[in-house]
């Protein structure tokens, strides 16, 4: 205490008292100043009925938090994707606006994703997304974007290897393809697994999304005399198609396989009838057996009544690595969060999972299903056995676009 | 071997001709049947209805709850277009017909807002996601043409719907009724000054549109599916095979109905992104050449 003047403690009482006066506020709003998430999701045109559902999933993950992440509350929004890249870009723009959005989720559509994900790379929102299309953690990859679901390579892998194993002789395959991002990735990813087997691609049909007639295109597959019928198209497309096909009498006599589906949402929406004989890749399915899984399966069912499938999964599982990785990061600020995220090894939704430093990909399971014949099915929801799961085969880097991610 | 695959090859192409045509002529009566509907209500009480296409979707609706709670396939299918024509009548009597007197946008307005309404409460009741319908087991599966296979249900279908068609068209040219309606369309005030309730023949008249709609939505449900927004796509083609036969003509919405669904559907055939975009080209090439429609008068 020696050489403390009076002088020196008046001194030392002001500054505290500075500090406390002009201090406290901007630390009072620090500890306010909540955390601002976007869902972009489609409440309106070809996935409306799908936008709910992935707002379901985000905002079960926030309450698992108690609504609050490094004691920040988490403020959550939405906008209508509208599934159109105009709409979405001016809306998620309009967000970071007037809200101070710092971390975009969404949207459904892999065309609108790619559009989304420019203005959260210019904006410096850290972006996550589930989707088909490559480009996300390829040719557009960026340090703010993350890609939440399996790449097509190995999703389309999973699916050829085991339909195959189990169908040796199914060489002639008819595609029918979503005529946009999530489609054309696919449908590459489906022909280059399908090189091991020497498949005969017998047609391809690039189809509008929201096309509602599909008889026409199911009369041409049907012509072709396929030995399976491969749908690589979305949203109400899969469900329309599968019914033609059935009406037409190619399924189930032909197998009907759906290489990126949804899943729950799906099957709801046919009758028993025409889940004969399908076959389907997927992100996410309820009955996957992780304690992450399970839980949310639970909780979900309770809350909605229904299991949940790919849509309300996928929103749930990216929210969780976002509020995790702020956590991991102790920072709300979206570069430190992308830093935490980069090469992060973890167990969340699905289960092992890697979060590829260099493309940002998240490394994780793909589900394949095959339905069960109705008097088969245990209870009303049980619709399907996983019978693949695989993480791997990675996308070589020859086939991978994103040479140079970027910087911060 | 070669001479063999050619054969081959022509037979598939005869067969997707084929299947392409008979697409066309059932989605070309649905059409007709849709826009016979929204001709009647545009022609005589001059506003498109934009309701039209829920009004569609609605009796599809209403087919699933009634075939679920009591009447099954056969019995919805007759019931549900009737309670679509009632909902209709009360949209004219509690809300259009308070509209007459004021400029014709404000009725526009009315029934586009009605279809925004009634689209929601669609999902509240039944749920956004879709819903499928089977055929009745007596029209699953297909049967072998000989150049195609087709599905039992469609070629029903086509047979109802014309059959329905030539009813409608027989109702407003034969009946005195339809005497009625088709003075109306020509000159509302003339047939008001005879002495007849044209406020009466306003509803009946929207009525029946509504329930033509309302059965169109029925009758494709087993070939579509049901989905809330299923009446908002359908409205443009509505107003196209309008457009594109003339206004308030009845054998006009019928060529417009078939000219569309055949020409959309030989596109899909042979070029799919073109299907929908042929359909509206075409409609402007009639309002071009002949703005009143192929068989309209005004």
């Amino acid at each position: 205490m020696k050489g403390l003047t009076r002088r020196n403690v008046l001194q030392l009482g002001a500054t505290g008292a500075a500090g406390v006066v002009l201090g406290a506020p901007a630390f009072l709003r620090a500890q306010s100043q909540p955390v601002v998430m976007l869902g972009i999701w489609p409440f309106t045109g070809p996935f409306a009925d799908v936008g709910p559902l992935l707002d379901r999933g985000v905002q079960l993950a926030i309450e698992e938090w108690g609504g609050q992440v490094l004691e920040k509350p988490i403020k959550y929004i939405t906008r209508d994707s509208e599934t159109k890249p105009g709409a979405a870009t001016r809306r998620v723009e309009e967000a970071i606006d007037s809200e101070g959005v710092q971390y975009v989720i969404g949207p459904w559509s892999s065309g609108v994703a790619l559009a989304v994900t420019e203005v959260a790379k210019r904006r410096k929102a850290l972006h996550y997304f589930s989707g088909g299309t490559e480009e996300l953690a390829g040719k557009r990859c960026h340090r703010y974007g993350f890609q939440w679901a399996v790449s097509p390579y190995t999703a389309m892998h999973v699916v050829m290897d085991k339909f195959m194993e189990l169908n040796p002789q199914a060489k002639r395959w008819y595609l029918f393809v979503s005529d946009y991002a999530f489609g054309w990735s696919v449908e590459k990813y489906i022909k280059v697994a399908g090189q091991k087997y020497h498949i005969d691609f017998v047609g391809t049909d690039r189809v509008l999304l929201g096309t509602r007639e599909w008889s026409g295109f199911v009369a041409k597959a049907a012509a072709a005399k396929p030995d399976v019928l491969c749908l690589l198209n979305a949203g109400q497309d899969v469900i329309i198609s599968i019914r033609e096909a059935h009406n037409f009498g190619l399924a189930p006599q032909v197998p009907v396989v759906i290489g990126w589906g949804v899943g729950v949402e799906d099957f709801v929406q046919l009758d028993p009838k025409n889940r004969e004989n399908l076959w389907v890749g997927t992100n996410a399915y309820y009955t996957v057996d992780t304690p992450v899984a399970k839980k949310y399966a639970e909780t979900y069912q309770q809350k909605f009544g229904v299991p949940p499938g790919y849509a309300p999964n996928a929103a749930y599982a990216m929210t969780r690595l976002v509020l995790r990785g702020i956590e991991k990061a102790k920072s709300t600020a979206p570069a430190d969060v992308a830093q935490a995220l980069e090469g992060w090894e973890t167990v969340d939704w699905p289960g092992k999972l890697r979060i590829n430093p260099n493309t940002h990909q998240t490394e994780r399971d793909y589900f394949f299903l095959r339905c069960k014949p109705e008097a088969k099915m245990q209870h009303a929801y049980d619709f399907a056995d996983i019978i693949a799961v695989g993480a791997t085969p990675l996308m070589p880097t020859e086939f991978n676009e994103c040479k140079d991610i970027g910087t911060l | 071997m070669e001479i063999e695959h050619e054969e081959t090859d022509a037979f598939m192409n005869v067969a997707l001709l084929a299947t392409a045509l008979l697409n066309g002529v059932v989605t070309g009566m649905i059409y007709a049947l849709l826009g016979i509907g929204l001709s009647l209500v545009l022609g005589l009480l001059n506003i498109p209805n934009f309701a039209h296409g829920v009004l569609y979707a609605l009796g599809a609706y209403f087919l699933i709850s009634m075939a679920q709670a009591w009447l099954g396939f056969w019995g919805s299918m007759l019931l549900a277009p009737f309670g679509v024509a009632a909902l209709g009548g009360l949209i004219e009597y509690a809300g259009v017909r308070r509209l007459y007197g004021v400029h014709p946008d404000y009725i526009l307005l009315l029934t586009f807002g009605l279809a925004l309404v009634l689209t929601e409460v669609i999902v509240l009741i039944w749920g956004p996601v879709g819903i499928t319908v089977l055929p009745p087991p007596i029209l699953a599966g297909g049967v072998d043409l000989g150049v195609t296979f087709y599905p039992k249900y469609r070629l029903a279908l086509m047979v109802v719907t014309l059959v329905l068609v030539l009813a409608t068209w027989l109702f407003i040219e034969k009946t005195k009724y339809g005497a009625i309606i088709r003075a109306g369309i020509e000159d509302r005030d003339m047939v008001n000054a005879l002495g007849i309730n044209i406020r009466r023949v306003f509803t009946v008249t929207f009525a029946t549109g509504a329930g033509l709609a309302g059965l169109a939505g029925a009758l494709v449900a087993p070939v579509r599916g049901l989905l809330p927004t299923m009446g908002i796509e359908i409205l443009p083609f509505a107003f196209v095979v309008v457009v594109v036969g003339g206004l308030g003509s009845l054998p006009g919405a019928i060529l417009g109905g078939l000219l569309v669904g055949v020409v959309q559907s030989l596109m899909t055939a042979m070029w799919a992104p073109g299907a929908d975009i042929v359909v509206f080209a075409a409609m402007a090439l009639v309002l071009l050449l002949q703005p009143q429609g192929l068989l309209g008068k005004r």
